[in-house]
């Protein structure tokens, strides 16, 4: 079933003459058609091999266009993904593209390659992939991808071994056509529980190498089916064995016998057995709330803890205590509502980030609102730097909390700092002049924005005004 | 120091009746120190069943409502606010709230409290706010102005638009003063119009939050975790 070994997907080309079998073949072994179709007559004539096979890849292999919409969701059944496409993951030879390039099934056929290469981000099954970081090939292998496909160290191993089994099952035939006598009695139940034993290791194997993985329910049901494949041929083949005697009659006495100690043993060990599983699920959640914990403990230690320490070390010093809490308050708020999934780096995050900075160099408090947001450009960091002058000044001289909002839209963002203090009046403060001058007012200038200093009579705001098609002519360099 | 209402609040004759609902003791006690003499504190609940039963036994004039509170059914300070809805002709919530996520902000406006704070407060904007909102008005921290400016978008509705949805251009100018950490008092100086004025846009402004059907206000809260 799984002797398909992954190159370009194979599909059933459009390019036919029956039903686009030796072409779609073709293409995914990088051999001219013709030699294809010529192999495939040749072994026709062999017993009619050719045509059965013929038929089972007509069968069983989809169209280009089917398998461009498969690979675009993978199935959910164990059992599918083997036959009708190649494992999706592990590394990919490289494709022949020439071998593309010609065929009029072009699109159809690159068009599944997102799909098998890698993790592909639009799946049906999302908890398989869940730690997949959507990357390479060599990612994905090593992410929980689903059991079925983590065979990953022997890539075509199993359908080597496969090959091999069904070549060797082929020679013993043709030895005994020719006369070789051997011994089948043994051989057969022998390769039965080898296999069977092998089908169920597989298993017990790939699921100890999923570990924390949650499996579905589909993943689960492919397990239990093979358990019980694997199982039924372990004991047919001992039974044989044991029995010697092959006979059908006493075969099937046995195998009744067998299967009903072996009803009655799961019967008993059940509970037992679903006991076990319940109390190591548990354990796992367990161990995972306990990291969880551990990591909050560690965090709250380092920063609260931290915090509450120097805060009681400087009770005595009122400005102290504040800015310590109100460190701690933003960088704990940072921590607990920070939504990850945002874009960083944004004009808002650099106002915010300016606020906290003049918060801890001056004491005061900067309360920052934001409407909108919008992306850094050269122009907006020079907005930055006006604003960070215009808070240190209002914090500086009006000696309260500090009030900064950010608007900001396609056509304009606009920066209003305010403070409550006594207001300042530009000629009040000859020293600041400049500073105001140069650092806020000619800086918007050069970027072509506007700045203004307004005393509404209960404290200072300056106005702040980035109009943004000034952001494509940078008058001077700031 | 968020609640920049300016000292021009009317005071009632008759001292305002409080309860507080916080599920810390700390933070009660130290809000009731600080909440001005004028105004009496009937009551204090740390939980929301607590909070309902008090509110329905003394049937105070402001419940100063933190919005995350434990009991109930996990609804917090808007469960307090909807189980005591009998009551909300005659009883004002303030929203309390240490919660920078807009979606709890929202949740409990839109359940019916006439405003919302942030527990840095100082006690007399704090006491401003109770005064304000027993007198039957609305108080807008400058950051509950941003969050309606940012949920309800800075465009002025067209006569055509369906005026819950959006504000109107009045109302858009006021929310951007308060927002800019204007008093009502100062954004009535900076547009000329009177506190009162003043105090109906900010109410209208309230009810839209409250009454608005738009369902981006919903997925907007949800999506926008910090602001």
């Amino acid at each position: 079933m799984t002797t398909v070994p992954a190159r370009p997907p194979l599909a059933r080309s459009s390019d036919r003459v029956i039903a686009g079998v030796c072409s779609g073949l073709a293409v995914h072994l990088g051999w001219p058609v013709k030699n294809v179709r010529v192999g495939m007559a040749l072994a026709t004539l062999a017993g009619g091999a050719g045509l059965v096979f013929y038929a089972w890849l007509w069968i069983m292999v989809p169209t280009a266009d089917e398998a461009a919409r498969r690979s675009a969701r993978r199935p959910a059944s164990p059992i599918a993904p083997a036959v009708s496409q190649p494992p999706p993951s592990g590394p990919q030879p490289p494709a022949p593209a020439g071998g593309y390039v010609g065929l009029p099934t072009k699109g159809a056929a690159t068009a599944g390659f997102p799909g098998t290469a890698g993790a592909p981000p639009v799946l049906g099954t999302p908890p398989l992939d869940a730690g997949a970081p959507g990357g390479g090939p060599a990612a994905s292998a090593e992410a929980p991808a689903p059991p079925w496909f983590r065979v990953r160290s022997m890539r075509y191993g199993k359908e080597i071994l496969l090959g091999s089994g069904l070549l060797l099952v082929a020679g013993i035939m043709i030895a005994q056509l020719l006369g070789v006598d051997v011994p089948l009695g043994t051989l057969i139940p022998a390769a039965a529980v080898l296999g069977g034993a092998s089908i169920a290791w597989m298993q017990l194997d790939e699921t100890r190498r999923a570990g924390l993985v949650d499996k579905t329910k589909a993943d689960q049901a492919g397990g239990w089916a093979r358990l019980a494949a694997g199982l039924a041929l372990v004991v047919a083949g001992v039974l044989v064995m044991v029995s010697g005697s092959g006979s059908w009659e006493q075969t099937w006495l046995a195998l009744l016998a067998s299967v009903a100690v072996l009803g009655g043993v799961v019967l008993v060990l059940l509970p037992w057995a679903l006991k076990f599983w319940r109390d190591l699920e548990s354990e796992r959640a367990g161990r995972i709330r306990e990291t969880e914990r551990a990591e909050i403990a560690a965090h709250l230690h380092d920063s609260v803890l931290q915090t509450l320490a120097l805060i009681q070390r400087r009770a005595g010093n009122e400005h102290d205590v504040v800015r310590l809490a109100r460190a701690q308050e933003r960088e704990l708020r940072g921590w607990l509502f920070q939504d990850p999934g945002r874009e960083a780096g944004q004009l808002s995050d650099r106002i915010k980030a300016v606020a906290a900075e003049v918060e801890d160099l001056l004491g005061n408090a900067v309360e920052v609102v934001s409407v909108g947001d919008a992306a850094m450009t050269e122009a907006h960091e020079a907005l930055v730097q006006a604003s960070r002058e215009a808070m240190l000044n209002a914090s500086r001289h009006g000696g309260g909390t500090v009030s900064v909002y950010l608007e900001a839209s396609d056509a304009q963002t606009e920066i209003f700092i305010k403070d409550r203090g006594p207001g300042f009046e530009l000629s009040d403060v000859p020293e600041d002049r400049l500073g105001v001058r140069e650092s806020i007012i000619g800086r918007m200038k050069r970027h072509g924005g506007t700045a203004t200093i307004l005393n509404t009579g209960s404290g200072t705001e300056v106005r702040l005004r980035l109009q943004a098609a000034g952001t494509d002519n940078v008058e001077g360099k700031s | 120091m968020n609640a920049n209402q300016g000292a021009a609040v009317s005071r009632p004759a008759n001292s305002v009746r409080v309860v507080i609902v916080d599920d810390h003791a700390i933070f009660r006690s130290g809000l009731k120190a600080d909440l001005d003499a004028s105004i009496q504190v009937v009551g204090e609940a740390a939980t929301v069943e607590q909070a309902i039963a008090v509110i329905a036994e003394q049937r105070p004039d402001v419940v100063l409502l933190d919005v995350h509170l434990p009991g109930g059914l996990g609804g917090g300070g808007r469960e307090v606010i909807a189980g005591s809805a009998p009551l909300l002709g005659s009883t004002r919530f303030l929203a309390l709230s240490v919660s920078d996520a807009a979606e709890d902000v929202v949740a409990v406006i839109r359940a019916g409290a006439r405003g919302y704070v942030t527990k840095t407060i100082s006690g007399a904007e704090i006491t401003d706010a109770v005064f304000r909102v027993a007198g039957g008005d609305a108080v807008f921290s400058p950051r509950l102005a941003g969050f309606v400016l940012d949920a309800f978008g800075t465009a002025p509705a067209d006569i055509a638009d369906d005026e819950l949805d959006k504000l109107s251009a009045r109302e858009l100018e006021v929310m951007r003063l308060i927002a800019r950490g204007y008093s009502y008092k100062e954004v009535a100086k900076e547009l000329f119009i009177s506190i009162k004025t003043v105090e109906t846009h900010v109410s209208a402004v309230l009810r839209k939050l409250q009454l608005s059907s738009r369902h981006e206000l919903t997925k907007w809260a949800a999506e926008r975790r910090l602001l």
